[in-house]
């Protein structure tokens, strides 16, 4: 279980806020490793559930426990922030056009990403959800 | 990224075919403005992605629309780039080898088509990736393990077919594939093994095709587009032990190979055993300059302070062993005791039994992760690796013979040297970890040299290596030289007869079709 010393040591901080489990406790999958289902339907249409679909489609990456979340923790840190900021549906500061962008243009490590990752429809709908300052 | 046209195509036409093909697929899934373009584009790309543009790329949601995809680009001679998920990291993402080629991105079909408990096996589409598979199997409560690349965000299938590595007993993931369903390029439809018989039950079981058997030859290929296959997966175990040895020198890594190889050959043990160098363990601490913040490779002196100041070995073996606690005990002490003849610090053990905590960052367990990307941080800025992955025999001196040589090379090079190897039972898989700031142009242009030197120097050697980046799939199929390149002359026979318009993936693994032959080349 090494890996798993490893990343909560990473985790150290965030973990006083967001609560992963510091050792080996039975127990499900982190949030990352367990989304939810994707829902039914055309992905095309609008007006979907941003917070569904973010974890859906960005959560392996953002939810707790994920690549980004952990990086982002480090970031948000060292910006004098709180850990728990390094959760993307914790930030107030992102705008909508922000999400936008960074999905579509790539951030740091983030890779840009495709219309079939995806769709406009659902980023619109992802990026109302995380746009708190919008 | 501008509007790239395939060879001999003009503008018209390629619209033309985009077009045609928005009546299939429905003209939000086809996707060519500039932005999209940069969004098919090599993230990690060694220096700028324009080199290996895609023209544009289409999603088709079913098999049915594959085909007609497949013959309006015959049509419109519009050639494609099939990718499963398109997360072909370090290796070109979903770029194409050739300029201007249509990404076919499977990613809408991804669909868990089967998922079988008792007979441990699964029927996939290409776009599921392995967070989606594990997800499902944990919804329902399957007793079925993964074997998982370091990054999940990936296709299950597309990481078989491109030979993809992992660390289980499952883990050479392209001898999992079973029974394969197929688009040919001229858009007939072919189903492997005991498939080619309509519904019969035993295709995703018995792995030979009655005569001549093609799985393989749709893997690192373009002679067809799969649209889903069969996969075996590990049983869940009854119980799960991991021993973990630092081993302190470099050299090391040869008596590490002479003893676990022949324990790996004979059966006692069932996992692909992943041995990282020490800089594996640092990737994941910080950054390099929270180490080390001068340009130019880590001197050693300091590479010996960081191993003590972490309490690191130069490698690390973590051994796992799968299945009933008695057996796996029995087996722990015939490898302790191997291992204690070269080193006396016994291994520490990590036991599992189920309800135990399992969902960490591991591998070995077939845990799927994308955390171990976090290395692309390690050098900062947009950072990027590439790995040179020769094969050498698993034994100590080839392993160390090719390990001496890259490790000089490297080092010639003024790069940190990270390597692993990977013992998958006669073989060792070499990766050789390259990482680098993408916007670093120096850099860049001193990584695609060192890759060069490396493949000639290793080759000269007489090794190869198992899988590219697009940028060096024709140097390295230069390497298999082999009766005048007769593997190539007859990939390209073969090629040429399934496919005379040339449109699947001209130019994979540096197989060209006579179509565009003047396009081989193109070095990186």
């Amino acid at each position: 279980m090494k890996h798993l010393i490893l990343a909560a040591g990473l985790l150290a901080s965030a973990a006083a806020v967001a609560a992963l489990p510091p050792g080996p406790p039975p127990g499900p999958p982190p949030p990352y490793q367990m989304r939810g289902e994707a829902p039914a339907g055309d992905r095309l249409k609008p007006g979907g559930d941003g917070k569904v679909l973010f974890q859906v489609h960005c959560g392996y990456c953002h939810l707790l426990g994920g690549m980004g979340t952990n990086l982002l923790t480090k970031q948000r840190i060292m910006a004098g922030d709180t850990p728990d900021k390094g959760l993307l549906a914790n930030r107030t500061d992102l705008t909508a056009d922000y999400v936008h962008s960074v999905v579509r243009m790539g951030k740091g490590a983030m890779p840009v990403q495709t219309k079939v990752d995806v769709t406009d429809a659902e980023l619109d709908a992802i990026a109302k959800y995380l746009g708190k300052a919008s | 990224m501008k509007l790239h046209l395939p060879p001999r195509v003009s503008p018209k036409t390629f619209d033309a075919m985009l077009t045609a093909a928005a009546g299939v697929v429905g003209k939000d899934w086809v996707m060519a403005t500039d932005a999209d373009r940069d969004a098919y584009s090599d993230t990690y790309a060694p220096g700028d992605a324009e080199e290996w543009p895609a023209g544009a790329a289409i999603a088709p949601a079913n098999v049915e629309e594959v085909r007609a995809i497949v013959r309006l680009a015959n049509e419109h001679k519009t050639p494609l780039w099939p990718v499963s998920r398109g997360k072909n990291l370090g290796y070109g993402n979903a770029a194409p080898r050739l300029a201007g080629s249509i990404v076919l991105d499977l990613g809408r079909m991804n669909k868990v088509l089967e998922l079988d408990h008792k007979l441990a096996y699964c029927v996939v589409e290409p776009g599921v990736g392995f967070f989606d598979l594990y997800e499902q199997i944990q919804r329902e409560k399957a007793p079925l393990w993964l074997s998982v690349p370091g990054n999940a965000w990936g296709s299950v299938l597309g990481n078989a077919l491109e030979h993809g590595i992992g660390d289980t007993s499952y883990g050479l993931h392209a001898r999992n594939l079973c029974g394969i369903e197929a688009v040919l390029p001229d858009g007939d439809l072919v189903r492997t093994g005991m498939g080619a018989m309509t519904g019969n039950p035993a295709w995703h079981l018995f792995p030979m095709s009655y005569g001549p058997t093609f799985d393989l030859a749709f893997s690192q290929s373009n002679l067809g587009i799969v649209t889903k296959a069969g996969l075996w997966l590990q049983p869940a175990p009854e119980t799960s032990l991991e021993l973990v040895w630092d081993i302190p020198a470099v050299d090391d890594i040869g008596w590490v190979i002479d003893t676990i190889a022949p324990l790996k050959i004979s059966g006692l043990i069932d996992q692909n055993v992943f041995i990282p160098s020490w800089l594996g363990k640092m990737v994941l601490k910080g950054q390099r300059k929270d180490f080390w913040d001068k340009p130019g490779a880590i001197p050693d002196a300091r590479v010996d302070e960081l191993l003590k100041q972490y309490g690191l070995g130069y490698w690390q073996v973590a051994l796992r062993f799968y299945g009933d606690e008695g057996v796996v005990k029995a087996k722990a002490e015939v490898v302790k005791a191997a291992m204690a003849r070269n080193l006396a610090t016994p291994p520490a053990e990590h036991w599992w039994h189920p309800g135990d905590y399992i969902h960490g960052i591991e591998t070995t367990m077939g845990i799927p992760s994308a955390v171990p990307l976090q290395m692309s941080d390690w050098i900062g800025g947009r950072g990027a690796h590439m790995g040179f992955s020769p094969v050498v025999p698993a034994t100590g001196k080839h392993v160390l013979d090719q390990m001496h040589r890259s490790r000089k090379i490297i080092a010639d090079f003024d790069v940190d040297f990270y390597a692993s190897f990977t013992i998958g039972g006669r073989f060792a898989n070499n990766v050789n970890m390259l990482m680098y700031d993408r916007d670093n142009a120096e850099e860049v242009l001193k990584m695609r040299r060192l890759f060069d030197t490396l493949i000639g120097e290793t080759a000269k050697a007489g090794y190869a290596e198992y899988r590219t980046h697009l940028g060096w799939m024709d140097p390295v199929m230069d390497t298999f030289d082999f009766n005048d390149h007769a593997l190539r002359r007859f990939g390209e026979k073969v090629k040429n007869a399934l496919d005379p318009a040339g449109i699947v993936a001209p130019g994979k693994q540096g197989i060209w079709p006579a179509a565009y032959a003047a396009n081989r080349g193109g070095k990186a």
